[in-house]
């Protein structure tokens, strides 16, 4: 906390000094135009006059004191208290693309997914956020969009579908027509081809962060134009973090060769993430930390912020003026 | 000051005369004594507030109007001015005067009736810090400088008032009989004072004028003389305190004329210098009829 115009507070000091020897010597020479009286005990000595008196003088004590504060909170915040900050704006030019395995074993999961991103869009702003679901093909059920209205229907229409209700079949449409299921590598891909610029018109406006959320356990049946690793490279050549959710890693030892270490190495070498996912519960608090992790990653410059701080002193002296008004009219003679 | 303070006096008298019978305040004064000197000197007209008993009847009757015999004086009578010129008279009175103006006229006429008389006039007057007392002597200019004593002495940076001070002077200072007057205020009466003047009565004649001061709970702002204090007026104003005023003043001068009268002296009281003289007339006429 600063005062922009600190000399005012000096200033005000001494005008209020100056007023005050004023009203003092104002006071003194008062006696010129009273009128002199002998014996003023005859009405000083009387019990009413002096209980007359102390209410008067308690009455004159708020005034003052309201009317002192007045005039020191409203100097206060004529000096503008200020409180200068540094902070470190989030940019929120994050594009998402969720990236959903709609393979039977994983709905309970892809369902969390949604419904955290259901939520979690209500508060975006500047943000972008795609869907793409895939099995045996992948369906980009939207593509990166910051109309986030349509983006919770979307989402919710996904949950549904995902939970198994029967008026939403329809939305997984189109992801069984290839050869085999689960082909995660192509789904992968397709996500990843989803981002604008990825042929070539990156850097054309201000870069912004890509991440992916890949949910999937990574069983591959079928033969996929992409492995997994071919898709990873893909992502990682177009700067795309893959943060990858496995609802399933039932790897055994320490064989890389296994489906949740595969999934691991490439969700790290894009320096995103690999979340075993125990329980869909969890995924709310998963995302979240992914949420942050990016937004630490992507944080502008340091501002130096000067921001008013003058609602206390202007309160205050809101309030004392009511106080005072309240005195004044209760003196009135 | 350019008029004479004995000039004013004069004029205020002289406008009393016109109205009322001239002459009549003499037979209040002259009356006042009864101790003087039965060497007749010559015979006047009367003058209503004569004594009847002065009246020389077979001269009356030979002439067809009442006629008042007249002495010469043996020695002169002797009349103190007893004032006070402390803080308390540069107030102001009921009437919005100095109370110091209404002193000085009051004291004035008294002097000059008694100068006519052919009698010496003295001062004593100060404040608490002490007394002067200026010799009784005749003639105006002496007059005329008593009263400016008294005129230039009070004042808002002089001691506070004290009479009893100047009372006491009285009682340990002059051995004669004499006519006291004296001019006050509104004082507070206590069995101090009482006592004092008890023992003063004994020796001397008194004449009281009491100047009334100022109504306290009237508007306009006023502060006491005393310690320079402000008096709310608007406070004084309101129904409790002006009711409880009104019952402490009417006792604080119910207590100072009861001691009066107990007393035996005459008092009168004075609001403005414009009911000094008839006040005196009838301070002298109670005076008269009081014993």
């Amino acid at each position: 906390m600063e005062l922009t115009f600190w000399w005012v507070l000096p200033m005000a000091l001494v005008m209020a000094g100056a007023a005050f020897w004023w009203g003092l010597t104002r006071y003194k020479q008062g006696n010129a135009r009273r009128r002199p009286v002998a014996y003023g005990d005859r009405l000083t000595a009387l019990p009413e006059y002096q209980s007359a008196v102390r209410r008067y003088r308690r009455w004159v004590t708020v005034m003052a004191v309201a009317a002192g504060m007045l005039i020191a909170a409203c100097a206060v915040a004529a000096a503008r208290p200020a409180e200068r900050s540094t902070v470190r704006p989030e940019q929120q030019n994050r594009d998402i693309v969720l990236c959903l395995d709609a393979s039977g074993s994983m709905s309970s999961a892809d369902s969390a997914v949604v419904e955290t991103f259901g939520r979690l869009a209500q508060e975006f702003d500047g943000e972008r956020i795609g869907l793409t679901i895939f099995d045996s093909t992948a369906v980009q059920v939207f593509p990166l969009t910051d109309d986030y209205e349509y983006v919770a229907e979307q989402l919710e229409e996904a949950r549904r579908a995902f939970d198994g209700e029967s008026e939403a079949a329809g939305f997984l449409d189109g992801t069984w027509g290839g050869e085999g299921s689960s082909l995660i590598g192509d789904g992968l891909a397709s996500c990843v081809r989803s981002f604008p610029g990825a042929d070539g018109q990156q850097g054309a406006a201000q870069p912004r962060s890509r991440s992916i959320i890949l949910a999937t356990d990574n069983y591959l049946s079928g033969n996929p134009i992409f492995t997994l690793a071919e898709a990873g490279a893909l992502a990682q050549e177009s700067g795309v973090r893959i943060y990858a959710l496995n609802p399933g890693d039932y790897d055994f030892g320490s064989d890389p060769g296994q489906p949740g270490a595969q999934l691991r190495s490439v969700a790290e070498k894009t320096n995103g993430g690999y979340f075993v996912l125990d329980d869909p519960e969890a995924v709310a608090g998963i995302i979240q930390r992914v949420q942050a992790t990016e937004a630490s990653r992507f944080q502008g410059s340091p501002r130096a912020v000067v921001a008013d701080r003058a609602e206390v002193p202007l309160a205050v002296a809101l309030l004392s003026g009511l106080v005072l008004a309240g005195a004044s009219w209760r003196l009135k003679p | 000051m350019t008029t004479s303070l004995v000039q004013r006096v004069k004029s205020k008298l002289s406008i009393f005369a016109h109205r009322k019978a001239r002459g009549m305040l003499d037979g209040e004064y002259g009356s006042v004594f009864k101790g003087r000197s039965l060497d007749f000197e010559d015979l006047r007209a009367y003058v209503p507030g004569d004594e009847v008993r002065d009246i020389d009847w077979k001269a009356t009757a030979r002439h067809g109007s009442p006629l008042i015999r007249r002495y010469v004086a043996v020695r002169r009578q002797t009349l103190l001015l007893v004032t006070d010129t402390g803080r308390n008279m540069a107030a102001t009175s009921a009437d919005g005067e100095d109370k110091k103006d209404i002193a000085v006229m009051a004291l004035g006429i008294l002097g000059y009736l008694a100068l006519r008389h052919r009698d010496v006039v003295g001062l004593v007057a100060g404040d608490s810090a002490g007394s002067r007392s200026l010799p009784a002597k005749g003639g105006e200019a002496h007059l005329e400088r008593l009263l400016r004593e008294v005129h230039s002495r009070a004042g808002l940076s002089v001691p506070p008032s004290d009479l009893r001070v100047q009372l006491e002077h009285v009682a340990r200072n002059y051995r004669q009989r004499m006519l006291l007057f004296v001019v006050a205020d509104e004082l507070l009466p206590d069995p101090g004072m009482e006592k004092l003047l008890r023992r003063l009565r004994a020796q001397h004649e008194i004449l009281w004028l009491t100047i009334r001061d100022a109504d306290l709970g009237a508007p306009g702002e006023q502060y006491d003389v005393a310690d320079s204090l402000v008096l709310l007026s608007h406070l004084a104003g309101s129904e409790e305190v002006r009711r409880a005023y009104g019952l402490a003043s009417a006792e604080r001068t119910a207590g100072r004329v009861g001691m009066f009268r107990r007393l035996g002296i005459a008092e009168v009281t004075a609001g403005s210098s414009h009911e000094v003289v008839p006040a005196i007339f009838s301070l002298l006429e109670r005076h008269r009829h009081g014993r």
